[in-house]
């Protein structure tokens, strides 16, 4: 073994017994290092055993604040965006923003109560609009809210328009949706046609209504009739504003 | 000799005023606000109604027909488009239920969902039939029986909830 050491030095390299043994004691020291950095990190952390229960108290205290204070941001970022989406319509209509707050009771009309009345300035006949369009129109004002019948009410009638032609019809809710009727029947209506407001009592033209979803034409009727996508989704409102005429 | 006899009155066994007032005006707020959100096909169930018809099964005709007057106007004051119909519909509904209800006990669970069954009905017909008269736009006369018909489950459900639970809390307390 000496003199394949001997023999190995001069060569300049290693010998495989030297190669064997480096290995298993490698493995060795290998073992011995890990073992010996566990039981110091274990020894490390029974002495910290009571800072790291203070720490610990610490942190769960912060992450409690932290996650009230994420929840507080989501809610005000929710209402930050809600806010801006109808400020340009306040902006443009110079209207009057208001929040839904109540249904009818027994959800026999398609209404909402909003938090503004007389006392805002609001009056009866007045168009609501939300961020992306027409909602409906002010049916009854009290000091300090007021009513929207929606446009999907059975009683609802608004004027409208099919911008691509100009074609005129009224619109008028059916519960559920809104129809178009009274279109010409030569008019050559497509699915995805844009319907806007007609000059009436409570909007002036061009306040977009939606879009068609659906053509009822008759050979035997003299109109027309189109079934209407809102841009509004009027069963979800929350903020709308109230425009002057 | 002429035998005198007393008119026979029955025992009140309704709650006092108060308390009815104070369950009629947290069912109508509830109404206005929350019970939008549990429509099912557009249909809510009436705590309103259910509140009434739970009183008037245990209290007499008159009793019951002005508790039902007084939730009716108010669910007419929160609507603003329904004139008076939801008073004349809700206080004949009430005078109905007082008037099944006699010679049974008021907490009878078959009794009191048979009932309001019964009353969601006809208020909704009376309703309807006074919106129509006020110049309501006909032609949906289906929609609204077979809204009635779901209210009227929908209904019947919440009075054996509601009863079940009262039920629970009486046996806890004693």
């Amino acid at each position: 073994m000496a003199l394949l050491q001997i023999g190995a030095q001069r060569s300049g390299s290693v010998s495989p017994i030297a190669t064997f043994a480096n290995s298993l004691f490698g493995v060795a020291e290998t073992a011995v290092a890990a073992t010996a950095r566990g039981t110091r990190a274990l020894g490390d952390a029974v002495l910290a055993l009571p800072s790291l229960e203070r720490e610990n108290a610490a942190l769960r205290e912060s992450n409690r604040r932290l996650t009230q204070e994420n929840a507080r941001l989501h809610e005000l970022a929710a209402a930050y965006a809600a806010e801006s989406s109808v400020r340009p319509v306040v902006d443009l209509y110079h209207g009057i923003e208001a929040r839904v707050i109540g249904f009818p009771p027994e959800n026999e009309s398609r209404a909402v109560t909003i938090d503004k009345g007389f006392r805002a300035g609001v009056v009866r006949d007045q168009g609501v609009l939300a961020a992306g369009g027409m909602v409906g129109r002010v049916a009854a004002v009290g000091p300090y809210s007021s009513t929207v019948l929606l446009a999907t009410d059975y009683t609802s009638r608004i004027p409208a328009i099919v911008r691509r032609g100009r074609w005129w019809g009224i619109a008028r809710g059916n519960l559920s949706s809104v129809v178009v009727e009274y279109l010409p029947q030569d008019a050559p209506l497509r699915v995805g046609d844009v319907v806007v407001t007609g000059e009436g009592r409570s909007f002036h033209s061009g306040v977009p209504i939606g879009t068609v979803n659906a053509i009822e034409r008759g050979d035997g009727m003299l109109y027309q009739t189109a079934v209407i996508k809102t841009f509004v989704d009027l069963g979800a409102l929350d903020r709308v504003v109230v425009v002057p005429r | 000799m002429v035998r005198e006899s007393k008119q026979h009155v029955p025992p009140f066994v309704g709650p006092a005023w108060y308390v009815a007032g104070a369950w009629a005006i947290a069912a109508l707020i509830a109404q206005a606000t929350l019970v939008h959100y549990l429509a099912i096909r557009g249909v809510v169930p009436s705590f309103v109604l259910v509140v009434v018809v739970w009183y008037a099964i245990r209290v007499n005709a008159r009793r019951a027909a002005v508790y039902g007057l007084f939730a009716g106007f108010c669910e007419d004051a929160l609507s603003t488009q329904t004139g008076a119909a939801w008073m004349i519909s809700t206080s004949l509904s009430a005078l109905l239920a007082s008037r099944l209800s006699r010679g049974f006990f008021a907490d009878s669970l078959p009794l009191a969902s048979g009932i309001t069954v019964v009353a969601t009905l006809l208020r909704a017909l009376i309703f309807w039939v006074v919106m129509a008269l006020c110049g309501y736009p006909s032609g949906l006369g289906a929609l609204h029986f077979h809204e009635a018909v779901l209210q009227a489950a929908l209904n019947a459900a919440t009075i054996v909830v509601a009863m079940l639970l009262t039920r629970r809390f009486e046996a806890a307390e004693s």
